[in-house]
């Protein structure tokens, strides 16, 4: 039981990392459809940094940078320029997969991808805390962006409930007019936002390559991503829920490994679609109660 | 807005506020179009001498690879053809201001559908069977396209999402069809036993090319002539403009949905259908992937016009042909046409489409 719950956690963290970044892109009135690309190109400069470095700590940076250089084009794309949020999202998803597959096997100074294998981040004990029965070996006994995942939650919820720069990220998302009126250029807020939600979704995917497996394959977010932007709809832009709805999605994935570990005659295939099938199910059941943020992906005006 | 009738109207027409995608100006769009592909260019012959070769040879050899022959110029033609027909048909979602991003779960499903017709018709095959099988892509793209509409309407679901969560399930399906009922027993991977020759698409002779280019073309004209000169084109075109206008004028903003919808949802699965049919003669697992993804920026293009889809189809579909011998000539990685098609996507979403 511990260790299903473990696993839960395990591969909710990325997924938490993604949501994080785009409930700020998305309460800022950006639609998150490139977290996909914004995790790949964070989990490629991850191995590619740690590697070159021999540093985790190096490849975690750049991974925030990669992320955020796929959060600066979209920002440029869809909020300077004003193009349509989705589309730019996804087309932003394409470059990333393209230019990552690319430089992969440049660096591998011809056709074929360049194979790296470090060794996946080890899990730091927090003292004490990890000697409590139960709960201390399935919460305090993570990798450490696991941790920084569960505090970033926690610090998003406060940023956006209990402060000033979070009151006017939310109003840019629902009447950018007003906080233009209050001096706050609505369309700065929105670029860093987004550049900031690439930062953060890059996080999610160095846990994916760095803090997971070690190494880096073609596409290996797997549409993580676009399950990270169901969860923070699911959860209505609120960070604490957010992290409950990619608990739920991490407890789906980790309860068909199960399923197929003790050879359940349920296909695989059926099982991972539960996540997905949740994801809409939920969707529909809040129906019209689901209330985006009245601005979001309404262009902003310049020049005024 | 503050008319209750309008209110009412809009409410139906569905959860957001909306406004349809729009070119800043059509004046100069030629220009700008032909300026983005030309940065784009630039910036992959930046990556290719980053790669240590040279972009002059790299983009010489994929020009050759994609029209050097006429085989090769067939094979290009194939390749165009899935972004084609389903870009064309996403762009007319656009025109009327949805979007549909599910036309990488229609294409699946369509390859699905026309793979299960083609292995399940009876022996004693005609002509039928291809035309059949065809039709059972459509169908199955056209379904799919229906499910994600119900959820859209009845739940107030945001067609994004509703969409690009079908997605997912949509091309798990396809793993899940080729492991069951579709599938071919003991081949070591997921695909299906090879189609009876009579589901094969005709091919044109001494020409690498099958007939779906054909289809394509006649669809994206058809989708032209159905837009500008028929009442649904016109009340498609009010909504995309105008949802209020359009509820105004009388139209039903929900079955608009649903015609577009369908439409599109068979087209995409018609590509896939295609794409089987036509170039592998069986089902393969990952055979449409990024196909649905790549047709909806194309059909970003089409916002205009669907015939605008053509050109840019035609693009990607010559990149893509030319771009395994670039990989196979010079050694420069074939992803690099991918950073292509995505730069030169959001150079032309920067210069020109607007959400008015």
């Amino acid at each position: 039981m511990i260790d299903f719950l473990a696993a839960a956690i395990r591969i909710a963290t990325p997924l938490l990392f993604a949501a994080l970044g785009g409930i700020l892109s998305e309460r800022a009135g950006v639609f998150a459809v490139g977290l996909e690309g914004m995790m790949l190109m964070g989990a490629f400069a991850a191995v590619v940094g740690a590697w070159a470095s021999d540093s985790a700590l190096i490849g975690i940076l750049l991974a925030l940078l990669g992320g955020a250089a796929i959060g600066l084009v979209v920002a440029l794309v869809a909020v300077r320029h004003r193009a349509d949020n989705m589309v730019t999202g996804l087309t932003a998803n394409i470059l990333a997969l393209g230019l990552t597959s690319y430089l992969l096997r440049v660096l591998a100074g011809g056709g074929r991808p360049i194979a790296i294998h470090l060794s996946p981040l080890a899990a730091w004990r927090v003292p004490v805390l990890a000697d409590l029965p139960v709960i201390g070996p399935l919460l305090f006994v993570q990798p450490p962006l696991t941790y920084v995942a569960a505090l970033g939650c926690v610090a998003l919820h406060l940023f956006l409930r209990r402060t000033q720069a979070g009151l006017t990220l939310r109003a840019t998302g629902e009447n950018p007019e007003a906080v233009f009126a209050s001096g706050v250029e609505p369309m700065r807020v929105r670029l860093l936002a987004v550049v900031a939600c690439g930062a953060i979704a890059g996080l999610g995917g160095a846990v994916l390559s760095l803090q997971q497996v070690g190494t880096f394959t073609d596409g290996m977010t797997g549409g993580r991503g676009y399950l990270a932007l169901a969860s923070l709809i699911v959860a209505r832009w609120n960070p604490l829920a957010a992290a409950a709805a990619c608990l739920v999605f991490g407890a789906a994935e980790a309860f068909e490994l199960r399923l197929q570990g003790f050879g359940v005659p349920v296909s695989s295939y059926i099982v991972q679609m539960v996540p997905y099938l949740i994801a809409l199910a939920v969707l529909a059941g809040l129906g019209r109660s689901t209330k985006l943020p009245a601005a979001i992906g309404q262009p902003l005006q310049r020049d005024r | 807005m503050s008319d209750p009738t309008l209110q009412a109207a809009d409410e139906a027409a569905g959860p957001a506020r909306r406004a349809p995608l729009r070119f800043r100006s059509s004046e100069g769009m030629a220009t700008r179009i032909v300026v983005a592909v030309v940065l784009s260019l630039l910036c992959a012959a930046a990556l290719v001498a980053l790669s240590g070769h040279s972009p002059l040879a790299a983009f010489g050899a994929m020009i050759v690879g994609a029209v050097g022959s006429p085989h090769q110029i067939g094979v290009a033609l194939n390749r165009t053809t899935p972004y084609l027909l389903a870009g064309s048909g996403v762009a007319m979602c656009f025109r009327a201001g949805i979007i549909n991003i599910g036309a990488e779960g229609q294409i699946a499903m369509g390859g699905v559908g026309a793979a299960a017709v083609a292995l399940a018709w009876p022996s004693g095959a005609s002509e039928l069977t291809v035309v059949a099988s065809l039709l059972g892509g459509a169908a199955a793209g056209a379904i799919w396209a229906a499910l994600a509409t119900a959820i859209h309407l009845g739940r107030r679901v945001h067609e994004v999402l509703a969409t690009l969560l079908l997605n997912f399930v949509a091309l798990l399906l396809v793993q899940q069809a080729l492991a069951g009922p579709l599938g071919q027993f003991g081949a070591g991977f997921l695909q299906s036993p090879e189609f009876p020759k009579a589901a094969w698409l005709w091919r044109i002779p001494d020409f690498g090319a099958h007939v779906g280019f054909v289809i394509a073309i006649l669809a994206a004209i058809g989708l032209s002539v159905l837009l500008w000169r028929t009442p649904f084109g016109f009340s498609l075109r009010v909504a995309g403009s105008s949802r209020p206008a359009a509820a105004y004028a009388g139209f039903s903003l929900p079955a608009i949905t649903w015609g577009v919808m369908l439409l599109s949802g068979a087209l995409a699965g018609l590509a896939g259908g295609i794409e089987v049919l036509g170039v592998h003669h069986r089902l393969i697992e990952g055979f449409s992937l990024g196909f649905g993804f790549k047709a909806v920026t194309v059909a970003l293009l089409g916002a205009l016009e669907p015939l605008a889809v053509a050109p840019a189809a035609l693009f990607v579909g010559l990149l893509e042909a030319g771009s395994l011998s670039m990989q196979r000539q010079i050694g420069v990685p074939s992803a690099l046409v991918v950073v292509i098609e995505g730069v030169t996507m959001l150079f032309i979403l920067a210069a020109t489409v607007r959400r008015a």
